[in-house]
């Protein structure tokens, strides 16, 4: 096990560098600067600027003073926000998508989960056609719909809620957000879990268990709950990673200030240190979710074993 | 996404058995007397990327630093200039040499008095290559600015001397009439020496920042609020009336939304393409008013297709219906444009002699030109039209010229999106023929527009290159006279006209929603509108 951990955080560190490297390629190579503007500086003053942020500099050397301090944990100074480190933006960016995405996820696992075990325990019924309706039709409407749907209801019309603000510890503020985002993840894991229960309910060792007389109830929550939530957890790994990172249009339609819409502003203002910064961060996300999964995945079943 | 929204509340009212096209009752009711709760709730379209007067580079964040600092003069309530650090001046009779007196109840936060070597040193540091100031040419009228800038003259060789505490001499490379108006903008704004050599780049964050406008920074989250409160030490602090000002970036569709939830009380902007629904909704809340700033399409002078061939330009200026463009993609907010200078006090537009004609006349003369030029129907004009992504409607709107070109000329206009940077990096290297220009103006000056055709300024992109037309800009930079000023500009704007340097399409025009309650606004043609002058009156939401 510890081996396993071992390898698997060892593989990560050249896995991360490649992701850094690329991102650092791929955006030095698009055309415009962070300091292009319409107005066109002398060029002594685009000098100094450029030499403030090393940008004057061969670009293999910039790379290497990236490394040096991202080795550092220190991600740069944004080029965007002049006053205002890549560090600092995270730092106010990330707990604010983890709040909304966690509590999206818990929302989502607890619905989803349960509409799609009440569906596959009535398959092919009313009570299992009806959520499956609502739950293709969660998965088909996009979040750029399904956000601004409620927030003409819920604040500008009914004025119950806030359209949007981000106030730390306020749960009217994260009502609408945590809704909107949850909706299609509720949506998919509900007829995925459905999948699963229906598999795991026919297959022999449930029919034996029933054979014998247990009550469904103890079938269900004992021998059924952990193989149907096998596949959810290959699921939620990434989903963790990509809401803890921001969903981009959830921070745009309720302006919150996510670290989703940074990347996408930083990638739009060529603000290098801060896209590299935020990419890097959810390759390691990623990395540290799937790591988690596969953790689960070994718990849950104890078919699966774990190699380094 | 605007769409959607005017389709989401369409569906709305049908659920909830409203008729979108009737006016909704007022769920506010006002009263006349002041609210207790003088805070407030304003949206920026986006993110200022600096709080630095000497920085900014964006119109949002010159919004928050009118509320921050005070230069020398600042927007009067009535688009016009007035004292402000400064209580009077003298000007000499060859208008180049100012002398201000400032007041001495004019303090900074901390309560250390504005002086006049507060003023130089912000200028020098505007200046200072050093900085790295991206606008510092803005201050080009002093003498010597524009030689510090490009490193050519040493920072102290600047036109700015602290006479006194109280008294700045301030010399002018030439007569600059419009000197008041420049001297309100951010970057003539003092900042505070201290505690920017204590700081550095950090001074301009809250826990640091010290000024001498009617606010005080009180928070700022990037990409959710900026918060002001009320600078207790401003020298007028008894009129502030505002206590407490939130800005919010957003876009222009959430700005709606927050507006239509009360979260937000006095917009930046809405969506133009829906006036005519927001009119009907919320009545007297849409403000709209002249904009300085105008959408041009600039060609390119100095290679084929339309170098040497001004039958050609005219023919592509004199064939767009800027009307229907008006009407119909801007429901009437933005107004057509038939020349480069948009209406400003004392000055005559110099506008083509075709702006009057009817549609049938125009569009004939347009295909006379057209086949004047060697373009026919058998031998059609093939030419890309290159714009940035991102604005609002702006693909209808590209969309929308290349069809009124296709249909009265039968010219293949090819509309092509490119971001933002990208085009601009193509517009420096002169690889585009036909392109998409905006320009606000920064002072209500004709100067302004008509220099984007000087041949060093830096943004004709089109390289026109007129000695006529240079020889009238340099005689208006040394009259001291306005009105002989302004004949200058009369004259070569009309020669941008006959040279049909680029196709100006439409004026801008300011988009505001603004809650009834809050009094206080009034149109300016530089869209300013400092917090210091509203206040919000008592109301109750129903």
């Amino acid at each position: 096990m510890l081996r396993f951990l071992l390898n698997r955080l060892l593989t990560a560190i050249p896995t991360l560098l490649i992701i850094a490297t690329l991102a650092f390629a791929l955006l030095h190579a698009t055309p415009g600067g962070p300091f292009d503007s319409a107005k066109r500086m002398p060029p002594a003053i685009q000098a100094s600027i450029e030499a403030k942020y090393h940008l004057n500099e061969p670009l293999w050397r910039q790379y290497a003073r990236y490394l040096g301090d991202l080795a550092h944990g220190d991600l740069g100074p944004s080029f965007q926000y002049r006053d205002t480190s890549v560090n600092e933006l995270i730092r106010q960016g990330l707990p604010v998508d983890a709040t909304i995405g966690f509590c999206a996820l818990v929302v989502a696992m607890l619905l989803g989960g349960a509409v799609g075990v009440f569906a596959a325990l009535r398959r092919n019924t009313t009570g299992d056609y009806v959520p499956m309706f609502f739950a293709a039709l969660g998965i088909s409407l996009p979040t750029f719909v399904i956000a601004p749907l409620l927030i003409l209801v819920f604040a500008a019309r009914l004025h119950w809620l806030p359209s949007g603000d981000w106030v730390y510890g306020s749960i009217t503020h994260l009502l609408l957000p945590v809704a909107a985002l949850a909706l299609p993840y509720t949506a998919y894991i509900a007829r995925m879990v459905r999948g699963a229960a229906i598999e795991v309910m026919t297959s022999p060792y449930i029919r034996t268990a029933r054979a014998k007389g247990m009550p469904r109830r103890t079938v269900i929550l004992r021998h059924a709950l952990r193989p149907i939530l096998t596949p959810l957890v290959s699921f939620l790994g990434p989903a963790f990673a990509g809401v803890l990172t921001g969903s981009i249009i959830i921070e745009q339609v309720f302006g919150l200030p996510g670290i989703g819409r940074y990347f996408v502003q930083g990638a739009i203002n060529r603000d290098y240190t801060l896209v590299v910064g935020i990419t890097v961060l959810y390759g390691a996300l990623i990395i540290v979710f799937n790591l988690l999964a596969d953790l689960c995945y070994a718990w849950l079943d104890p078919r699966v074993r774990l190699h380094s | 996404m605007k769409r959607l929204l005017a389709l989401a509340a369409m569906l709305l009212a049908a659920c909830t058995g409203g008729n979108p096209d009737t006016p909704a009752p007022s769920s506010i009711q006002v009263g006349t007397t002041l609210a207790a709760d003088q805070s407030m709730t304003r949206a920026l379209l986006g993110m200022p990327r600096s709080l630095d007067p000497t920085l900014l580079t964006d119109v949002d964040a010159q919004d928050v630093v009118d509320d921050l600092f005070e230069g020398l003069t600042t927007i009067g309530s009535n688009d016009d200039f007035v004292p402000g650090v400064a209580s009077s001046w003298e000007v000499s009779a060859d208008g180049k040499t100012w002398v201000f007196h400032l007041r001495p109840e004019a303090r900074w936060s901390n309560g250390d008095p504005v002086t006049a070597a507060d003023f130089v040193y912000a200028w020098r540091r505007e200046v200072d290559p050093k900085t790295g100031a991206e606008y510092a040419q803005a201050l080009s009228p002093i003498l010597n600015a524009a030689a510090i800038a490009t490193g050519k003259a040493p920072v102290d060789s600047l036109g700015a001397l602290a006479i006194d505490a109280h008294t700045l001499r301030v010399t002018l490379v030439s007569p600059t009439p419009y000197l008041l108006a420049v001297l309100a903008d951010s970057y003539f704004q003092p900042v505070p020496r201290a505690a920017i050599e204590r700081y550095g780049d950090s001074w301009s964050r809250p826990e640091h920042m010290v000024s001498n406008g009617p606010y005080v920074l009180s928070e700022v989250i990037v990409g959710d609020r900026i918060t002001l409160n009320k600078n207790p030490m401003y020298w007028r602090a008894a009129d502030v009336r505002v206590t407490r000002v939130t800005y919010y970036p957003l876009d222009e569709d959430v700005q709606l939304s927050r507006f239509m939830s009360g979260d937000v009380q006095f917009t930046s902007v809405f969506p133009a393409s829906q006036f005519q629904w927001l009119k009907s909704q919320l009545g007297n809340q849409v403000m709209t008013s002249p904009y300085l700033g105008v959408q041009m399409l600039p060609f390119n002078m100095v290679d084929p297709p339309f170098a040497h061939n001004r039958d050609l330009r005219l023919a592509m200026t004199m064939a767009l219906d800027r009307r229907i463009l008006s009407d119909k993609l801007y429901q009437g907010v933005q107004l057509p444009a038939y020349c480069a200078v948009p209406p400003l006090p004392n000055y005559t537009q110099q506008l083509p002699v075709w702006a009057s004609w009817s549609d049938e006349k125009r569009h004939a003369e347009a295909r006379r030109l057209y086949a004047a030029a060697g373009y026919s129907a058998a031998h059609p004009l093939h030419v890309q039209l290159d714009y940035p992504s991102g604005g609002a409607n702006v693909a209808d709107f590209m969309d929308a010229l290349a069809a009124m070109w296709r249909v009265n000329l039968g010219a293949d206009v090819q509309p092509y999106q490119e971001e933002f940077r990208v085009l601009l990096q193509n517009l420096r290297l002169h690889k585009s023929s036909l392109f998409w220009n905006a320009w606000i103006g920064d002072f209500p000056d004709p100067f302004t527009f008509v220099q984007l055709a000087q041949k060093d300024f830096a943004q004709n992109f089109g390289q026109f290159n007129d000695p006529q037309y240079e020889a009238l800009l340099a005689a208006a930079a040394n009259e001291p006279d306005n009105a002989k000023r302004y004949t200058y500009f009369e004259r070569a704007e009309d020669i941008l006209n006959q040279e049909a340097v680029f196709v100006p399409m439409l004026y801008y025009a300011t988009q505001h929603l603004i809650k009834p309650y809050i009094k206080g606004w009034h149109a300016n043609l530089q869209d300013r509108m400092p917090t210091r002058y509203l206040y919000v009156l008592e109301h109750q939401v129903r």
